[in-house]
């Protein structure tokens, strides 16, 4: 009873309004984002792709490129040019901005002469850049113009050299790829690239998760503790008839709890995020993946790739492991502080330790460093968390289990320090003092027989 | 009478620092006793192991018959403890806090209802009991914390500063309430201030401590006529200079 009174305390002073407040708006967000990029995509497929062409050469080849062009789907919008002269370089922003457009392609003079000697014709392709960001970048370049471009001149040049439609084709394509996938023992005829591509849409989601979780639970409890200490209810609570383990078990769970309902909000969002941002390029690559006989999904299970109930809930009790360890070198954290500025800055070590293995992930396998370097990212209890479910699919299990026993292990040690501190007089004298000297040091130096 | 406090010798050492050395004294029931001394000299530290918060070295307290060191958990269903300059949970209302308090003491409901109405009570603070404690002045904390320390009928309360932050007249009123409480509820208290005037108008006996050690104790009549001394203001000038001279 006293302790579900503990427990209810903490959730209320977790759970406020501007908590709740804050993960509706994210979920919303990340909805919205997912479907906003799902709609662009989707438009950006099914909408016919417009080529900005500025014809200065004008002669019956490039008017049969044109109209080539315009049969291959494309459409044409002609560039405005009011100069009626061969444009340069000083009159490339000058047409953008007359015509509203961020790029566009030149055939320049000499372009139909060049081809008519068997020489390579030139074609200028003008972009503008606005930022340095690459997604505002991406639709302002002319490769795909460029692309289209490309085909039909091959398509004229294999006509004026007697060579067919057919036989372009063989040209294009002279082999034909059966692509096998093999994991482990298991073989799948499946592109490893589809593949890749599946498995780092699933694997996306759990690192940003385990990330946030570690981050959320750690922040929630040291401020927990830090504004006891600070506020003096410390004293109060742990002089009232209830044990220390209770008001610590309390405030574990209670912070557990809310990072439990903060996971699972931040899963949602994101997996709504990222169908939606990947969804329409998935299933373009599916269709193009035309040598695969099997669906992906189907290549996966044979490979072995796919998850079980079973697998879900050992990489559930990983991340339950990760979130136990934050709790409980968050609780010596907290009783370090002893100002606001502090409980904030106190968090660092467990920032590092969950950046590292957070980058690494997302960037690599961490069984692909050199093993100095994998023995140090595994002593960090989150990686193995970060890598349960690569681990987990790619048979990885002595790593896996290690890994676990090795975070029970480290669990052990931190919840034996935490409790040993809460329990001794220490929860009250310890402090980071960043360079100056406690209280009782300062003390010691003028009095040698006084304390407070 | 029955002792509601027995202090033996209690002693703490820091690394290099004896916070308390051998301090030794005793509360009657129904008595206010004062634990008085200048920054620094141990009183919070004696405090703090009387009230089960830190583990003395050396020594015992033993309170209602349980001791500090070996029973702290029995010791800590006798007392309360309101610490100098403490806070209540700001996102809490003033009723949650008193309810949320009274739930660490009993988990009969019926029992519960007589210490947060008893703490309703005391503290006047009526409607704004309804508030977040985060909208309260620092007397009105002050106020609601004194009447959290004494609603479940403490045999031995700890107030540790209990008037400080509060004006005049609410400090007067507080003190008639602990005054009230120890004649009519046998209700013991160990206070510490730094107010004189306060220390002499409410407590019964005071020890005066200085650099850890308890210097003397007496009825506040007795020691003035002991130290020649008008007021008690005085009685403590001569006692801690005397003990910073030897």
């Amino acid at each position: 009873m006293k302790f579900i009174n503990l427990l209810k305390k903490e959730l209320l002073e977790l759970l406020n309004k501007q908590m709740i407040l804050g993960l509706a708006v994210t979920l919303v967000i990340l909805m919205l984002v997912g479907n906003i990029m799902k709609t662009t995509i989707d438009e950006a497929v099914n909408t016919t792709y417009t080529i900005n062409l500025l014809d200065n050469d004008n002669t019956e080849t490039t008017a049969e490129l044109i109209d080539r062009i315009e049969k291959s789907g494309a459409k044409i919008k002609f560039m405005n040019d009011n100069t009626g002269e061969e444009v340069k370089g000083d009159a490339y922003s000058k047409i953008l901005g007359d015509n509203g457009v961020e790029n566009f392609v030149i055939i320049p003079k000499g372009f139909t002469e060049a081809y008519e000697n068997g020489e390579k014709p030139q074609i200028n392709s003008i972009s503008r850049m606005k930022s340095a960001s690459t997604m505002s970048n991406i639709s302002n370049t002319n490769s795909s113009a460029i692309a289209i471009i490309e085909a039909c001149i091959t398509e004229m040049l294999a006509e004026k050299n007697g060579i067919t439609g057919e036989q372009l084709e063989f040209i294009n394509a002279p082999i034909q790829v059966n692509e096998n996938t093999v994991v482990d023992n298991n073989s799948a005829p499946v592109s490893s690239d589809s593949v890749m591509n599946k498995l780092m849409m699933q694997s996306m989601i759990l690192p940003i998760v385990v990330f946030v979780l570690i981050m959320m639970t750690s922040q929630m409890l040291i401020s927990a503790i830090a504004n006891e200490k600070i506020d003096k209810t410390l004293e109060t609570l742990l002089s009232a008839p209830v044990s220390r383990t209770a008001v610590i078990g309390a405030k574990m769970l209670s912070a557990a709890i809310v990072a439990l309902i903060n996971a699972v909000v931040y899963m949602l969002g994101f997996s709504k995020f990222v169908t939606g941002a990947t969804d329409s390029i998935s299933s373009e690559m599916e269709n193009s993946a035309v040598t695969s006989i099997l669906s992906v999904e189907d290549a996966m299970s044979q490979l072995g790739l796919s998850l079980g109930i079973g697998d879900y809930v050992l990489i559930g009790l990983q991340l339950f492991l990760t979130i136990m360890i934050c709790l409980s070198i968050s609780l010596i954290l907290g009783a370090m502080v002893n100002d606001t500025k502090s409980s904030q800055s106190v968090i660092m070590p467990i920032l590092m330790f969950a950046m590292v293995p957070y980058i690494i992930s997302m960037i690599t396998d961490v069984n692909a460093l050199p093993m100095v370097f994998r023995i140090i990212v595994y002593a960090i209890p989150f990686t193995h968390t970060f890598s349960a479910m690569s681990n987990l699919m790619f048979g990885n299990t002595t790593l896996f289990f290690g890994g676990l026993i090795y975070q029970t292990v480290v669990f052990a040690l931190c919840m034996f320090f935490a409790l040993r501190l809460f329990k001794s007089d220490k929860i009250f004298t310890i402090s980071l003092n960043f360079g100056q000297k406690s209280k009782y040091k300062k003390g010691s130096k003028k009095n040698s027989s006084a304390g407070e | 009478m029955e002792k509601i406090l027995e202090v033996k010798a209690l002693s703490k050492q820091y690394s290099k620092v004896l916070a308390a050395n051998k301090v030794s004294f005793d509360i009657d029931e129904g008595e206010i006793f004062a634990l008085i001394g200048p920054n620094g000299a141990g009183k919070t530290t004696t405090i703090r192991m009387i009230s089960t918060l830190i583990t003395p070295t050396d020594g015992d307290a033993i309170v209602a018959g349980h001791s500090v060191v070996k029973a702290p958990a029995k010791v800590r269903e006798c007392i309360t403890y309101l610490p100098d300059e403490a806070g209540a949970y700001k996102t809490m209302t003033g009723m949650a806090y008193l309810k949320f308090m009274a739930g660490l003491f009993t988990s009969n409901t019926v029992v519960m209802k007589r210490y947060v109405d008893r703490a309703v009570e005391i503290c006047g603070l009526g409607d704004r009991l309804k508030d977040k404690i985060g909208s309260y002045s620092r007397g009105m904390i002050r106020k609601l914390l004194l009447a959290r320390a004494v609603m479940t009928c403490p045999k031995l309360a700890i107030l540790d500063e209990p008037t400080s932050g509060l004006d005049v007249l609410n400090a007067i009123e507080i003190r008639k309430m602990i005054k009230k409480l120890a004649a009519e509820e046998k209700m013991s208290f160990l206070l510490s201030s730094h107010n004189m005037l306060e220390i002499e108008f409410v407590s019964d006996r005071v020890g005066i401590i200085s650099k850890g050690q308890l210097m003397v104790t007496g009825g506040i009549k007795e020691l003035k006529e002991r130290y020649s001394a008008a007021n008690l203001e005085e009685v403590f000038e001569r006692v801690v200079l005397d003990n910073e001279v030897h």
